[in-house]
């Protein structure tokens, strides 16, 4: 499709723009980078949407000065229209992503931890911690009988129950990696679908693993589901 | 089950592409402020045209211009257009997005524990683009290069420099004038000409940044990535999936060394650096921001001839360090 050659090209620049600059700044206030950015990315997108804001502006005021008659080629028109309509998709179509799809794409993360120089007392680590902590210490053994309470959504297993996970992003969705904890469901109640976030409160315990061996296993002894948290990513 | 795959894509998408923007905003400010602080660009004919100094001065041009490689080329359009010698654009283009602060800390930060990747990352990247500089430079210009930059590209260069039949005017038999009336010191361009030409090139960019990161968003969310890294602990094979994961995953430079983190105790060290030299020069979400650059031709050059050094250079490492 080829649209005919622009009237009042300048205008239309400044729609665009504008129009981009608005997907900029309502990203980082409507809460939609958390799902999709890691935290130290925020500031950036909002200083580029004002930036971007400024350039419209600027263009506007001229579209209005004595070079207002300009036409655009049709190629130009093509751009223009085009961005525009994607800027408006972007806008009006939030995202609304499967964590649990996604995690099923992707290897774990397999981060080689080095010591660890911190390490908070057992009720209060996160699904992440733990799965850190137990990645740095390979001995079960100490941890069998701890309190958890942490917080994830369901992950669909292949050949096993499902676990409790959380997404790891470093940049952007593109780069997240999955990690979980097996966790012992109760028996005979009803499974919950996957991407359902769940709050677990209960005890590590050693169990018999899936492979051969013994492996950690939670033990829920309160169990409910939450909506998903604002900030669903973890660094 | 397919609706829910296309909704992760579509937030794959508007995650690679909000990432993009600022930094491709970047880029474009940058190539504006050297229009508006350059005009006429004088100093880029200054460039070294040397086959190995051209690309080696372009490359480190990258410290003084901290963008990464969505920034870059506009940035990289610029210099060309603006009649640099192709070796220096092409060494900025291809050199510039590993060669800068930003990316060397992020790859330090993100490995302190592995000190000769410090060093063979922005190496591998010199080398790397080099080598693509002396193998695209063996293409005539007007095969290599689109239609427009080529055309703004020669009003910037010498007449004598051109050859009489790829330029629009002069007379037959007159000698080439021998250089570009150089007294005549260039006007610096109105300010609504500025924002105008900024602002073209930035919804231009945008565009081809859609388009990309939509190609890369369908292939990421519909092609298991364990496929890729099924095979980390094969050298040769491993740095060839470690070559398709950058091409695939797109990420920015100042931020892949993070991601590579995430499996870099699976692979082999080749491996890891193949996917730190490579995701800078060429993947899903550049080809098509690479394609207001060049002619599909140098296209293909660029990704075949990326994918050869960096395969080499990581075997070479491969068998240092296994």
């Amino acid at each position: 499709m080829i649209p005919p050659p622009l009237q009042r090209a300048g205008l239309w620049r400044a729609a665009s723009l504008g129009l981009w600059a608005v997907v900029l700044i309502y990203s980082s206030v409507d809460g939609r980078l958390d799902l999709l950015l890691r935290a130290v990315f925020h500031p950036l997108v909002a200083l580029a949407g004002l930036l971007l804001l400024a350039v419209a502006l600027l263009q506007l005021h001229l579209a209005f000065g004595p070079g207002r008659q300009e036409r655009g080629d049709r190629r130009q028109a093509r751009t223009l229209l085009l961005t525009a309509a994607i800027a408006l998709l972007v806008l009006l179509l939030p995202p609304a992503p499967s964590f649990a799809d996604l995690a099923g794409q992707r290897p774990r993360d397999e981060t080689a931890e080095s010591e660890l120089s911190f390490v908070l007392p057992p009720a209060q680590r996160s699904l992440t911690d733990w799965v850190r902590l137990l990645r740095s210490q390979p001995d079960p053994q100490l941890f069998a009988g701890d309190p958890v309470r942490i917080s994830g959504f369901v992950l669909p297993m292949e050949g096993e129950p499902p676990q409790l996970a959380r997404l790891l992003v470093r940049c952007c969705l593109a780069d997240a990696s999955p990690v979980g904890l097996p966790v012992r469901w109760p028996a005979g109640a009803a499974p919950f679908p996957a991407d359902q976030w769940l709050a677990i409160e209960g005890v590590m315990d050693l169990r018999p693993a899936p492979g051969g061996g013994e492996r950690l296993e939670v033990i829920p002894s309160r169990l409910r589901p939450i909506p998903r948290p604002a900030r669903p990513l973890e660094p | 089950m397919i609706l829910t795959r296309l909704a992760t894509a579509w937030a794959l998408f508007q995650g690679l592409l909000i990432e993009a923007l600022p930094f491709l905003l970047i880029g474009v400010l940058i190539s504006a402020g050297a229009r508006w602080f350059a005009p006429g660009g004088r100093w880029l004919r200054r460039l070294p045209s040397h086959p190995l100094l051209g690309p080696l001065t372009g490359a480190a041009l990258g410290f003084a211009l901290p963008a990464c490689e969505c920034g870059n080329v506009p940035v990289a359009r610029r210099l060309l257009s603006g009649g640099a010698p192709l070796g220096a654009g092409l060494g900025f283009l291809f050199a510039a997005p590993v060669l800068n602060p930003i990316v060397i800390a992020s790859t330090w930060a993100a490995f302190p524990d592995q000190p000769w990747l410090l060093l063979a990352r922005p190496l591998g990247a010199v080398l790397v683009a080099v080598a693509l500089a002396l193998l695209l430079g063996l293409v005539p210009e007007p095969q290599l290069l689109q239609a427009d930059l080529l055309a703004e590209r020669r009003l910037h260069q010498p007449l004598a420099a051109v050859g009489l039949l790829e330029r629009s005017s002069g007379l037959v038999g007159t000698p080439p004038p021998t250089a570009l009336s150089a007294e005549t010191a260039p006007a610096r361009p109105p300010l609504a000409e500025l924002i105008k030409h900024a602002s073209q090139e930035f919804l231009q960019l945008a565009l081809l940044l859609v388009m990309g990161s939509v190609i890369a968003a369908l292939v990421q969310s519909f092609v298991p990535r364990s496929w890729l890294l099924a095979v980390g602990g094969a050298p040769t094979l491993s740095i060839l999936a470690l070559m398709l994961l950058a091409l695939v995953v797109s990420v920015c430079s100042s931020v892949d060394a993070f991601l590579a983190l995430s499996f870099a105790a699976q692979v082999t060290p080749g491996a890891l650096l193949a996917f730190l030299l490579l995701g800078p020069v060429i993947d899903l979400k550049l080809v098509s921001l690479l394609g207001l650059l060049f002619r599909p031709r140098g296209l293909v050059l660029t990704t075949a001839g990326a994918g050869l050094m960096v395969l080499l250079i990581g075997q070479w490492v491969n068998l240092w360090r296994l």
